[in-house]
């Protein structure tokens, strides 16, 4: 290959100069990409490719339904929950348990803590650093720091002297010559175009993230016990109520949730978007990084209303896809149906008895099969350069209805906007308005980043309604959390399949289970990464990583800080794309799963 | 290195005063169970140490240790990233990636040969050639050796550094091996959990960066402040166990009282960590305090004892046993039962058959 | 033929023979008790009864029925011990539990006729005056060896209620690591109650059918430690 158009319409080209970035840091995980930059260091080809593998969907298999979520929790630990909220959905689908009031509101109230904390690290503490220069912070005047604080927001902490402050740390830090996490990175490189006041700003309030998003998920504290990795039940949620008892949650903890409610919506708008607004203003002319982001995408909607009903009516995000950039129809997405939701193995470390046909995860195999490419340079254990004509990557390539899809806030956005959800719809275009951006500006890299913003201001709202109808439902006389009548697996029949969804930080996670016998003897997951970070599917199609990198240009090639900026906008999770593998390449059979 | 701040010194350029520093050092000491004398020792050592470079890797993992770890509020993660420890190499959180972010290991080793902090979250793949875990084109089992044969020290975070954990769960697809299976040369210190709680793993950090040296620690390698007692033992609801009020079932009337979770497959009786005393998220509560049973994960294995809603579960068996000791033992006591019977009655049946023909085993 | 050929006196003379000396049976009764106790107990501590409602300070349930567990625990274990003591100092057939005389190729033949006789293979009742080979094998493996293990997990489990540092730790706590964890230990524990209780099945069974069927006194025998002799057809 020199030059190709793939059928999902990018044209590649490996023609020139090849980079490689590996490991991409500021992520959970491990991933390498390589891309090919043409004369005018423009990103011409993308390859990506996930670099770990644990196996945990072998590991289920045989064990109690029940414990799932538990392993599951553990595919991924910064989306902590996300997985186990799957998981007993999955386990309650095939056993069709109904949950109470309660447990449906404190689910909620959890997955919305979840990403509320989420966004914001990843914004501050994974993402910031592509777009603030931490040292350009030293030149800033704290004075005009100030005064940029207190134009954007009324965060009262804001005073000159608060910044010098600041900054009079960072300058010793700086000064140590131990730099931390921040050695040898690309400061003063000319791709950042923050001002210093700004990037002063920025840093401030990375130290404040950094402390107040231990707050946000005390909300799982009080719920589940901890955080990361809280505790949760098939049937409901573990923790019982009792306000006017003192064994269980009660009014003083529920005030306490009511109260970190306050302060995230407090920080959220006070600091993440304000932030969020000054750090685009900067950046608005960088439009790159769309890539499958005008075209296709796809969200399972999220945030049941009233329990047990999965209708995008019932949501208060509703979801389904769009294809071809056609914001006019949302397609309706089911999560059953064998011939949507698929996934194919060509270009990844697995195989299937016909590698030109995607499975339904209900009916998914995964035999691990790790080789490379007759055309990849190094040696096994010292891969220097990946070739992606043939497998190379760990991560299989779901798609929809066999269409590549980009998952994740943007995708969610867009397709409410789409639905004509009307809280998303001001927050879209209030923002675009403030920008001076027209709506084709959000499939971008900034886009995505955006996106990220919004919601995570969306979700600290709807923290504030999901908690006043938790009181509500008290206040009615209901107390119960957990329907335990299917319970004890001699309720359960001898064979049922399941399949439960959550929209994840990072986007559509799904998890497709096989019950039989009181044991689970087949487990799938298609996580929001999979989707996202896929490796090319047999038609050739590229995945959403891939085709956000098209048309890049790099400042130098050296430093591959626009590549982390786009990469980063979709907040990779790489343990999360886990899938099965064998021990050793002679033995599949024996853990074969299907 | 001339240029290398004290902790102290990084304190004071920070506006911490003299004072406010002597308070956080016996805030630590009372923070690490010690007396009121300690304060002055950790003043010292803090005074007189720069910063101590520590490497942060990663290998199979869910990352769950790191986000703990940001959630410390007993020094706050920023203090300790940026004043107390130097945290030189964390692929989570560093800004540079690719060769970048490499190179500082070369340059570690080359500028802190024998004298950085190893710590390691997750733990390597030993199947496929270590490709399980791929980082810049190598397995990670390489890294991990090359920066161990060079650090002063080891700390393995959570259960996947310390026991294996989720990934090595039975059949253990990857054959993922904790580091004391794969670095024998160098001490290691154990923090277990999944993840382990925040401030124990600050505590952990602390201790090892003002003495300069490892915490005290018990026969399997975990420091024994925080890892010497089971939860059980100094569980809120221990009252309730020994008086025999148990929760039944999920949201019974037992729950709502606050009784004992034992069971409903509580694994505090056998697990050794710090939740039922320092507690979670800057102590506000814990797995049992929710109402959830522990499932005993800063155990060795605790993914294959069996059901975690279940008190006695099963015995670790290779192979796929998922019986549990009372399962198998009524199964063998009524075999016996049953087998006795048998015998007895085939016992009766041959001796009657000697008894006609008048041949008498005994007379 | 007779499976302990080296016993100075003659199973044919029909002479009782003074077997189980007074130390030897008070420490099987103590044995035996405390271990049902122990698994009385035990399997309450691992299988709760139904919760009790009320003031938690009004009830002590599973503290007495620990209390009960330790207790006997501590009956059990220095029992054993003076038994052991009682074994080096003891008659001949004090000893017989600890050592199996694997090198006697007399004794292998005693093994393999008992196997023979109780799957009805061989018609010839064998005779011993203490235990036969086949008892012996059973009472080491279950007995024996399932005693110390009882001792040993039980006592590891409890050092780590009282403690680290504290003596059954210091004695017994290198048993945890050797086996996994706690969990394993404590499960194995349960298993090796459930073992102990198959062997005492059995070997009650076989008392009272060598008492019934067989050519000596068995259940008397460790009342009143004489072995008594019927006549027998060789």
């Amino acid at each position: 290959m020199t030059k190709q158009v793939t059928p999902n319409g990018f044209t590649l080209d490996d023609s020139g100069q090849r980079v490689v970035v590996d490991p991409i840091c500021r992520i959970e995980g491990h991933l390498r990409i390589e891309v090919n930059l043409d004369e005018n260091n423009v990103i011409r080809n993308a390859v990506s490719t996930g670099a770990m593998w644990r196996g945990l969907e072998v590991i289920l298999k045989g064990r109690d339904p029940r414990d799932a979520w538990a392993f599951t929790e553990r595919i991924c630990g910064v989306c902590t929950g996300v997985h186990a909220l799957t998981s007993v959905r999955a386990v309650e689908d095939a056993l069709g348990i109904d949950i109470p009031a309660n447990a449906n509101s404190i689910r909620n109230l959890m997955l919305l803590a979840q990403h509320t904390q989420d966004h914001l690290v990843h914004f501050y503490h994974l993402h910031a650093l592509d777009w603030v220069d931490v040292v350009s912070a030293l030149k800033a005047d704290p004075r005009a720091t100030s005064e940029l604080q207190r134009s954007i927001s009324n965060w009262p902490k804001s005073s000159p002297g608060y910044f010098r402050d600041v900054q009079a740390r960072l300058k010793r830090f700086v000064e140590s010559g131990q730099l931390g996490p921040f050695s040898n990175a690309y400061w003063g490189s000319a791709a950042y175009r923050l001002p210093p006041e700004a990037n002063l700003m920025a840093v401030t309030h990375y130290l404040e993230a950094l402390d107040f998003q231990r707050e946000i998920v005390k909300i799982h504290t009080i719920f589940g016990g901890r955080n990361p990795h809280p505790n949760w039940v098939v049937g409901g949620v573990p923790c019982s109520i009792d306000v006017n008892g003192d064994g269980s949650i009660n009014m003083e903890w529920l005030n306490l949730v009511s109260s970190i409610i306050d302060q995230s919506i407090t920080f959220i708008d006070q600091v993440y978007i304000p932030d969020l607004k000054a750090i685009a203003s900067f950046y608005k002319d960088w439009t790159y990084g769309g890539g499958l982001s005008g075209k296709n995408l796809l969200s399972y909607g999220e945030y049941p209303d009233h329990p047990n009903d999965w209708s995008q009516a019932n949501m208060l995000q509703p979801g389904g896809a769009i294809l071809d950039g056609d914001l006019s129809k949302v397609h309706e997405v089911d999560v059953r149906d064998p011939e949507q939701v698929q996934e194919f193995v060509a270009h990844s470390w697995y195989s299937y008895p016909d590698e030109k046909q995607g499975l339904h995860p209900w009916d998914g195999i995964t035999e691990p099969h790790f080789e490379l490419g007759p055309n990849f340079k190094g040696t096994k254990t010292n891969i220097e350069q990946i070739d992606e004509g043939a497998k190379y990557s760990f991560i299989k390539a779901p798609r929809w209805r066999g269409h590549a899809m980009e998952v994740g806030p943007l995708a969610r956005y867009v397709v409410a906007y789409a639905r004509g959800h009307e809280e998303i719809r001001d927050q879209v275009d209030g923002l675009l308005h403030d920008l001076g951006l027209p709506l084709p500006a959000i499939f971008s890299t900034l886009g995505r980043t955006a996106a990220r913003g919004l919601e995570c201001s969306f979700t600290a709202h709807k923290m504030r309604y999901v908690f006043d109808q938790l009181m509500a439902n008290l206040k009615a006389g209901d107390t119960a959390t957990a329907n335990m009548d299917k319970w004890e697996p001699d309720t359960w029949p001898a064979q049922t399949r399941g399949v439960g969804h959550v929209e994840a930080p990072r986007g559509a996670l799904g998890h497709w289970i096989h019950i039989k016998d009181g044991k689970l003897e087949n487990y799938q997951a298609v996580v929001p990464t999979t989707w996202n970070a896929s490796p090319r599917d047999p038609a050739g199609n590229i995945g959403a990583y891939e085709a956000a990198l098209l048309g890049t240009p790099m400042v130098d090639a050296e430093q591959p800080v626009e590549i982390l900026r786009t990469i980063h906008s979709f907040d990779p999770c790489l343990a999360c794309s886990t899938h099965v593998m064998a021990p050793d390449g002679e033995e599949l059979a024996s853990v074969k799963v299907r | 290195m001339g240029d290398q701040q004290t902790f102290y010194e990084a304190m004071r350029e920070h506006g911490i005063t003299r004072r406010s520093f002597l308070k956080f050092c016996s805030l630590t000491a009372a923070g690490l169970g010690m007396g009121p004398e300690f304060a002055g020792k950790i003043a010292h050592a803090l005074e007189t140490k720069p910063r101590t470079p520590v490497i942060w890797l990663h290998g199979l993992e869910c990352t769950c240790c790191s986000e703990s770890f940001i959630r410390s509020g007993h020094p706050l993660a920023a203090d300790v990233i940026l004043s107390m420890i130097s945290l030189d190499y964390d692929d989570t959180l560093m800004a540079a990636a690719g060769y970048q972010a490499e190179e500082i290991l070369e340059q570690t080793v080359q500028k802190y040969d024998g004298n950085f902090i190893l710590a390691c979250e997750g733990n390597p793949p030993l199947n496929e050639d270590g490709m399980y875990c791929i980082q810049g084109g190598k397995p990670y089992i390489e890294k991990l050796r090359y920066m161990a044969s060079h650090c002063k020290a080891i700390i393995a975070w959570g259960s996947c550094a310390s026991w294996g954990c989720v990934q090595a769960a039975r059949p253990n697809p990857t054959r993922a091996t904790p580091i004391h299976k794969v670095i024998h040369d160098k001490p290691i210190v154990k923090v277990p959990g999944c993840p382990p709680i925040a401030e124990v793993m600050t505590g952990v950090i602390t201790y090892m960066v003002a003495f300069g040296e490892l915490p005290e620690l018990d026969r399997q390698g975990r420091p024994k402040m925080f890892y010497s007692q089971r939860l059980h033992d100094k569980c809120y609801r221990r009252p309730h166990f020994d008086a025999g009020q148990f929760v039944e079932r999920f949201d019974d009337e037992g729950a709502r009282k606050g009784y004992c979770l034992y069971k409903v497959g509580c694994k505090g009786p056998t697990t050794h960590n710090a939740c039922s005393t320092v507690e979670w998220n800057g102590g506000l509560s814990w797995p049992v305090k929710s109402g959830h049973g522990c499932l005993g994960c800063a155990e060795d294995n605790f993914w294959d004892r069996g059901s975690f809603y279940s008190a006695v579960t099963n015995l670790g068996v290779t192979g796929g046993v998922e019986a549990t000791a009372d399962d198998i033992g009524e199964v063998l006591a009524g075999a016996a039962a049953i087998g006795v019977a048998a015998h007895a009655a085939a016992s009766v049946v041959s001796h009657m058959k000697d008894g006609s023909k008048g041949d008498s085993s005994h007379d | 033929m007779n499976s302990t050929a080296a016993a100075p006196h003659d199973p044919a003379s029909r002479e009782p023979v003074y077997v189980f000396e007074v130390p030897v049976r008070v420490w099987h009764w103590l044995h035996t008790f405390s271990f049902l106790a122990l698994a009385v107990s035990g399997y309450l501590i691992a299988n709760p009864l139904p919760s009790i409602g009320g003031e938690a300070s009004d009830h002590f349930l599973m503290g007495n029925i620990r209390l009960v567990h330790f207790i006997a625990a501590y009956v059990f274990a220095i029992g054993f011990a003076v038994r052991i003591y009682w074994a080096l100092v003891g008659n001949r057939y004090a000893r017989e539990l600890f050592i199996l005389p694997i090198w006697r190729g007399d004794w292998w033949c005693g093994l393999l006729h008992e196997i023979r006789f109780y799957l009805f293979l061989s018609k010839d009742t064998p005779v011993s005056l203490g235990h036969n080979p086949l008892a012996q094998v059973a009472m080491f493996l279950f007995n024996v060896l399932g005693t110390l293990f009882m001792i040993g997990t039980g006592f590891a489990l409890y050092g780590q209620a009282l403690g680290i540092g504290s003596w059954a730790d210091r004695l017994f706590g290198w048993i945890i690591p050797l086996i996994g964890s706690e969990a394993l230990v404590r499960n194995w524990h349960i298993m090796g109650m459930w073992l102990m209780l198959v062997f005492v099945i059995i070997h009650i069974y076989m008392a009272v059918r060598a008492d019934i069927m067989g050519r000596t006194s068995s259940v008397s025998t460790i009342i009143g430690g004489w072995r008594l002799f019927r006549n027998g057809r060789r």
